[in-house]
């Protein structure tokens, strides 16, 4: 049991509304809204966090109140009228039914929008600066527009209320309308709304006023909002701190949920939401400082992934409400497994940041570690109990081998893993070894708790044959063999090493080496950050239009602070079409991708990530004697439905993971997960 | 009549006469105890100084002797058996042989037959006593003079068989060798009579008749009426003395009762504390306070196993001498190590009141000189001025139950008329793992559709921790606040799942007015589950084994309904070795975690090692405590759930298709 368990259990009452504890889930946007509606989705997401027994969710990140403010860009929520009030009512009935109370984010998001989405209109804020995470250039609001969009947060807030939700915070944070107007860096207004810091509050002041006005005293109402800007010439700290108490003292917000930094351009967009790279509850003194100045309740969120790290920041008073989304993200059972006694049993997030990173790269926020998550109608994240036991042989106990056997053993089938190396993870563990990525680890131990504690028939150090396979007397043997890299297709690419052969330690490059990366996602920008650190002159080069295109905005920004720091040559656009040795040197020529021209490097080597080739030599050796061919049928496991071959004598053969094709740790976890769960 | 028996009816005569002063010696010693009291019940106390006490306690005492004293012998039947043998036919054989002085039975050669089938017997008995001895002793008997025991007991019975044997044979035998028989005879009885007889000031034969008085004036007279009388006595917060500081401080009664024992040594083997290796003995403590009658004592004649890990003390007392203290006869420690857990007073075949007497010299410690342990005094603090262990909130007991619907006694209608039940919830509700237990028995009240409510913040501690600490003055508060509180509601029942409130509810608080009908959890979802109110489904095959907690097994009795609960579940249910009314404690009684006096291992790991050797994957709880006790086992062992739990699991398993729920 973990410390100061009993303090995140304490129910908090704001103004009659009673949260039954202290852990919620901050707003944001998970890019399942639809029509602008949370619809089912996003209403059985949050739900299963209620199931999950958390004390508060709020949900609709950045829900825009105005039509001038598009909730297009992130699959967002729009309540600028009232065809949204009977979902909210949906919604709040889903949720309040398991307990929880619900919440949403009001906002109006200024410049930190797009103009050419939904109604075209063009963006508005306190100032015409240009947002660089948006590339929007806004126009300055005159008195009509304010008017107008104080009105708009009136009205969303009465279709809040009228819709049953329990309240709702307005967004001051990460550089939405109104913290536009507070922030000294964007606001360069002449008038009332502009100068000093009485003025520069005043828009938001008119803003909550016009709110309370409109939904009455006893309605919940609170703001999130940064405790320091971390900028230059943004707000500082004692702004942060005379801005709550200012707005707590007149009474217009119930809770304050307080955040650091902010997010106009990339990085400051990555701090404000921070990677593994980061150290645990890295602004909690942010919320502990304004804590000491009011008196309302203060939530925060930011990487808090672990309720001991929770538990602290409640239990030492330096917040009211702990907030931990993504750690619901990864487990949104992890109230309930505490209170169960299971908290060994809770999945951490290990801060890998997909979850938001899918937002900007792919749509949808999915757990790199959950692939229930976001698919609450067709995953169960809690596994069922077969009607009919089997035996089920998985080969792998990489992230995929060992889901596939978390699941069946879940099912209740009797489960043999077979893993050839000694210990489990595959490829996570080289993964792992680069640098600031050690937190991936976190994954596959999860798991191989799990596999363990659910009895499943763990061998390390142990490859599987064939015979051994067939002396299992199996039912379904599940291939989970990964993959291993591919060398790729340039002339002369025996001449080259992969980022598995310079993690693991296999060779140790000295000198100038040349990483050339097809795919574009952590491996590349990870390993020639450990290349660089190693005393390595690295040159990054890509086909891609700039380096780790495929890794979404809180982890590329890192990756690119961490090679710019090092001073690792960036090169995109360049494709590798030969390599030869000349002496004990290789000369690589590179290709420019927009040009044709052709150049030339000579270096010490050159280390390539083409992805991995799926290992199925013992897949192929099988599929013969097995009862479905290997195949996998696919309709089936979409439909949610067991595969057609189950019941038939002799096993049926499958295939997840890197082991079907190379890709990432979710699609092997996804694969098992749809797999086995109809198994 | 033959020379030698005649000798040896006087030889009685003259042991009888001898006995009589050395029991008049310790009589007198008795003397310097406070007035004889017994306690009722419910606690209350009253004198025992009066003729129709002592006589209804003469008339009880055959009863009290053959029934009670031989049930708890009994359990162990080699040694109702040599008692039987070795003290009837002593006494009987004596008497005879007594009655030989009447001329025509001391002519009789049937007369002496039967005399010596009775030596023979009493010879029998005394042979079975050295057995048991020799040629090893079991730790727990006690040496010393009661090593010599079997030696006096078979020369004195030796010597009357020879004596008899005399008297029967004359037909048979030469008369010269039988009278230089029956002279033998003689002379080891005279021998072995004079060993026994002094024995009687402080060696094993003062049990005999220490231990009939003691049946005659027992402190808890209920015990021989099928009440369980486990409450503790009120204390007279107005006396001039608070608790016991000398032996003078105990009643006459409760003195003797210290004499009856026989240091037998099956309240060690029972003792949690003394399995623990803490320093309590609980025959030795017994022993303490028996020898601390007498001027000028010491405690140097003590030849049984030590207090283990024994603080070093001066073993000097005296009838007004203080009994506790490094300069004394007792170490604090000693004290602080109980759990009050009664399982030394279940397994006492004399009857006599370890726990009490514990209580009574905590009671002086705490309440006159405020020498706590370190650790015990800041929970005493709290509950002064926050009427909770911790200091905690009183509103905050709730907590627990955020988000489940917990009706308040105070906000129900009148229209609504007496609730069904008012749920205590204990000091355990502001625990998180016990929480959980709270949590599965409201959702189970709530399945049920029982009417009940709670007092919410109104429900102060209930004042057990308090009491067996000795802190007699905060319990009496808490007690009174408590009943005041209940008075201003209506319910039928009380109900809760904390063992240690249901005594003080159910026992304790009668004697300061508060009458109530007070059930425990298991007993009451028991009720629900065979009234069709709850419905249980299978739980599969798992393993179970129930661990008894002792204020609900020992203090009141129940061990049938919680096992009959667990029945219901389709569990397969295993005991361990020491279960029902003498299961052994998890540790957590009597302050003793507050107290936490260092020993050897803890009582729990002792207590999770038996549940472990049962095989079974779950260890059955029914008390907070208990539950907390046993949870801070580490490493592998079963999983611990209350009963509450598991029922919960039973009751959601009926609803799925599959019953495959702890498989």
């Amino acid at each position: 049991m973990i410390a100061n368990a009993e303090a995140l259990l304490k129910p908090l009452t704001i103004k009659g509304l009673t949260i039954r504890n202290r852990v919620m889930s901050t707003s944001h946007a998970p890019g399942y809204g639809k029509d602008g509606k949370p619809q089912e989705r996003y209403q059985l997401y949050h739900m299963e966090k209620a199931k999950g027994g958390i004390g508060l969710t709020m949900f609709g990140g950045s829900s825009s109140v105005a039509i001038d403010s598009p909730a297009a860009p992130w699959a967002q929520i729009s309540v600028a009228d009232d065809s949204v009030i009977p979902y909210f009512q949906q919604f709040a009935d889903r949720v309040h039914g398991h307990g929880a109370k619900l919440m949403i984010q009001l906002t109006h998001m200024g410049r930190r929008t797009k103009w050419d989405t939904e109604n075209w209109f063009p963006t508005i804020s306190a100032s015409a600066r240009r947002e660089p995470a948006s590339r929007t250039v806004p126009r300055a609001m005159d008195k009509n527009d304010i008017r107008r969009v104080i009105n708009s947060f009136a009205d969303a807030a009465r279709r809040c209320k009228q819709g049953g939700l329990d309240g709702c915070e307005i967004s001051a944070a990460h550089g939405h309308l109104v913290d536009q107007f507070w922030s000294p860096s964007i606001n360069e207004r002449t008038d009332e709304y502009g100068g000093g810091l009485e003025n520069r509050m005043r828009f938001g002041i008119e803003v909550l006023s016009a709110m309370r006005e409109a939904v009455g005293d006893d309605y919940v109402i609170g703001m999130r909002m940064s405790g320091d800007e971390l900028i230059a010439d943004g707000l500082s700290h004692e702004e942060c701190v005379a801005i709550a108490s200012e707005y707590a003292k007149r009474g217009l917000v119930d809770f304050l949920n307080i955040v650091g930094g902010q997010a106009r351009d990339h990085i400051a967009h990555a701090i404000s939401l921070p990677n593994m790279s980061f150290p645990v509850a890295p602004f909690l003194y942010l919320p502990s400082a304004i804590k000491r100045e009011v008196e309302v309740p203060i939530f925060h969120a930011q990487r808090v992934t672990d309720l001991a790290t929770g538990a602290r920041a409640v239990a030492e008073g330096h917040v009211d409400m702990i907030a931990m989304t993504r750690a619901h993200i990864a487990d949104p059972h992890l109230v309930k497994k505490l209170m169960e006694g299971r908290d060994d049993d809770i999945r951490q997030c290990v801060g890998a940041g997909y979850c938001i990173d899918r937002i900007y790269v792919g749509g949808d926020a999915l757990c790199l570690q959950n692939a229930a998550t976001g698919r609450e109608a067709t995953m169960p994240h809690v596994i069922e109990k077969a009607n009919e036991f089997r035996k089920v042989v998985v080969v792998g106990a990489g992230p995929g081998g060992l889901e596939a056997a978390r699941v069946c053993a879940e099912r209740g089938h009797s489960v043999v893993l077979f893993e050839k190396d000694s210990v489990p993870g595959g490829q996570v563990n080289i993964a792992a070894k680069a640098g600031w990525r050690e937190a991936l680890s976190g994954i596959p131990r999860w798991l191989f708790a799990q596999v363990q504690k659910k009895g499943v028939d763990i061998r390390l150090g142990t490859e599987a044959t064939e015979a051994a396979i067939l002396a299992e007397n199996p039912d379904v043997v599940i291939m989970a063999t990964g993959g291993l890299p591919n060398a790729g297709h340039a002339k002369g690419h025996e001449h080259v090493v992969s980022t598995w052969d310079v993690l693991t330690g296999k060779v140790e490059p000295t000198g100038t080496v040349l990483l050339y990366d097809e795919i574009g996602g952590h491996n590349a920008a990870s390993t020639a950050e450990a290349l660089a650190k190693k005393g390595c002159l690295v040159e990054l080069a890509t086909h891609d239009l700039q380096i780790a295109q495929e890794v979404g905005t809180t982890n590329q920004p890192i990756h690119l602070r961490e090679l710019y720091k090092l001073g690792v040559v960036m090169t995109p656009n360049m494709e590798l079409i030969e390599i030869y040795p000349e002496g004990n040197r290789l000369i690589a020529a590179l290709r420019n991708t927009m040009t044709d021209a052709e150049e030339e490097r000579v270096v010490d080597r050159v280390v390539v990530d083409y992805g991995t080739l799926p290992v199925e030599g013992l897949f192929q050796s099988l599929r013969t004697r097995s009862v479905n061919d290997g195949e996998t049928d696919l309709d089936a496991l979409i439909a949610g439905q067991p595969q057609r071959w189950s019941g038939q004598p002799g096993f049926a053969l499958y295939r997840v993971g890197d082991a079907w094709t190379g890709r990432n740790i979710h699609a092997a976890l996804y694969d098992s997960l749809r797999l086995c769960k109809d198994l | 009549m033959i020379p030698a028996g005649t000798a040896f009816s006087l030889l009685i005569l003259a042991l009888a006469a001898l006995a009589a002063g050395l029991v008049a010696r310790r009589v007198r010693l008795w003397k310097s105890g406070s007035e004889a009291r017994l306690v009722s019940a419910v606690g209350r106390t009253i004198s025992a100084v009066s003729a129709d006490k002592l006589i209804a306690g003469l008339k009880a005492l055959p009863r009290r002797y053959l029934v009670d004293v031989h049930h708890v012998v009994g359990r162990d039947p080699y040694a109702a058996r040599m008692h039987a043998l070795a003290a009837g036919g002593l006494l009987g054989g004596s008497l005879l042989a007594l009655a030989g002085l009447i001329p025509v039975l001391g002519m009789s050669r049937l007369f002496w037959a039967v005399v010596a089938l009775a030596f023979a017997a009493a010879l029998a008995g005394g042979f079975m006593v050295g057995r048991r001895r020799l040629p090893e002793k079991p730790a727990r008997l006690s040496g010393g003079r009661f090593q010599r025991l079997p030696l006096y007991l078979a020369a004195y019975t030796g010597g009357g068989l020879l004596v008899a044997l005399a008297g029967v044979l004359p037909p048979l035998a030469p008369q010269a060798l039988l009278a230089s028989f029956g002279w033998l005879g003689l002379a080891l009885a005279a021998g072995g009579g004079i060993g026994l007889v002094l024995q009687i000031d402080r060696g094993p034969m003062r049990h005999a008749f220490a231990g009939a008085a003691h049946l005659v004036l027992h402190p808890r007279p209920g015990r021989f009426e099928g009440e369980r009388a486990t409450a503790l006595a009120a204390l007279d917060l107005d006396a001039p003395r608070l608790g016991a500081a000398t032996p003078a401080d105990f009643p006459v009664n409760r003195l003797i009762g210290f004499d009856a024992c026989i240091q037998c040594g099956r309240c060690e083997t029972a003792c949690p504390a003394f399995a623990a290796g803490q320093p309590l003995n609980p025959k030795r403590l017994i022993q303490d306070l028996a020898a601390a009658i007498e001027p000028n004592a010491t405690n140097a004649a003590y030849a049984g196993s030590p207090y283990p890990n024994a603080r070093p003390v001066a073993g000097v007392g005296g009838p007004a001498l203080p009994l506790v203290g490094a300069g004394a006869m007792i170490h604090p420690d000693t004290l602080w190590s109980c759990t009050t857990c009664r399982a030394c007073v279940e397994e006492c075949p004399m009857m006599i009141e370890h726990v009490d007497a514990i209580v009574d010299l905590r009671r002086y410690q705490t309440l006159e000189l405020g020498a706590l342990p370190l650790k015990a005094a800041p929970p005493l603090m709290e509950l002064r001025y926050a009427d909770e262990t911790a200091g905690r909130p009183l509103a905050a007991r709730t907590d627990f139950a955020a988000g489940l619907t917990l009706p308040l006694i105070s906000a129900r209608p009148a229209e609504k008329g007496p609730a069904e039940v008012l749920l205590w919830l204990g000091e355990g509700a502001y625990e998180l793992r016990y929480g959980r237990t709270l949590r599965a028995l409201v959702t189970l009240l709530l399945k049920a559709g029982v009417d009940f409510a709670v007092l919410g913040p109104e429900e102060r501690d209930c004042g057990d921790l308090a009491r067996r600490l000795g802190d007699e003055a905060t319990f009496q508060r808490l007690a009174r606040a408590n009943i005041a509180t209940l008075a201003r509601y209506s319910f039928t029942r009380i109900l809760t799942a904390d063992p240690h409130a249901l005594h003080a509810l159910r026992n304790e608080y009668r004697a300061f007015g508060g009458e109530y009908e007070v059930v425990h959890h298991t007993a009451f979802l028991d009720e629900l589950a065979a009234s069709g109110r709850l419905t249980l489904g299978a739980l599969g095959q798992a393993r179970v084994t129930y661990h008894d907690p002792c204020y609900l097994g020992r203090y009141n009795g129940e061990i049938d309904a919680p096992r009959r609960l667990l029945d219901r579940l389709g569990l397969e249910r295993l005991e361990m070795e020491r279960s029902g009314k003498r299961s052994m404690c998890c540790g957590g009684g009597g302050g003793a975690p507050v107290s936490d006096i260092e020993g050897e291992r803890r009582i729990p790991d002792i207590r999770m090692g038996q549940a472990t050797a049962t095989g079974a994957a779950i260890v059955a709880v029914a008390c907070p405590q208990c539950s907390a006790m046993l949870e801070g086992v580490t490493g592998e062992r079963p999983e611990v759930a209350d009963i509450a739990e598991l029922v919960l699991m039973a009751v959601e398993a009926a609803k799925l298709p599959a019953a495959q729920v702890l498989a």
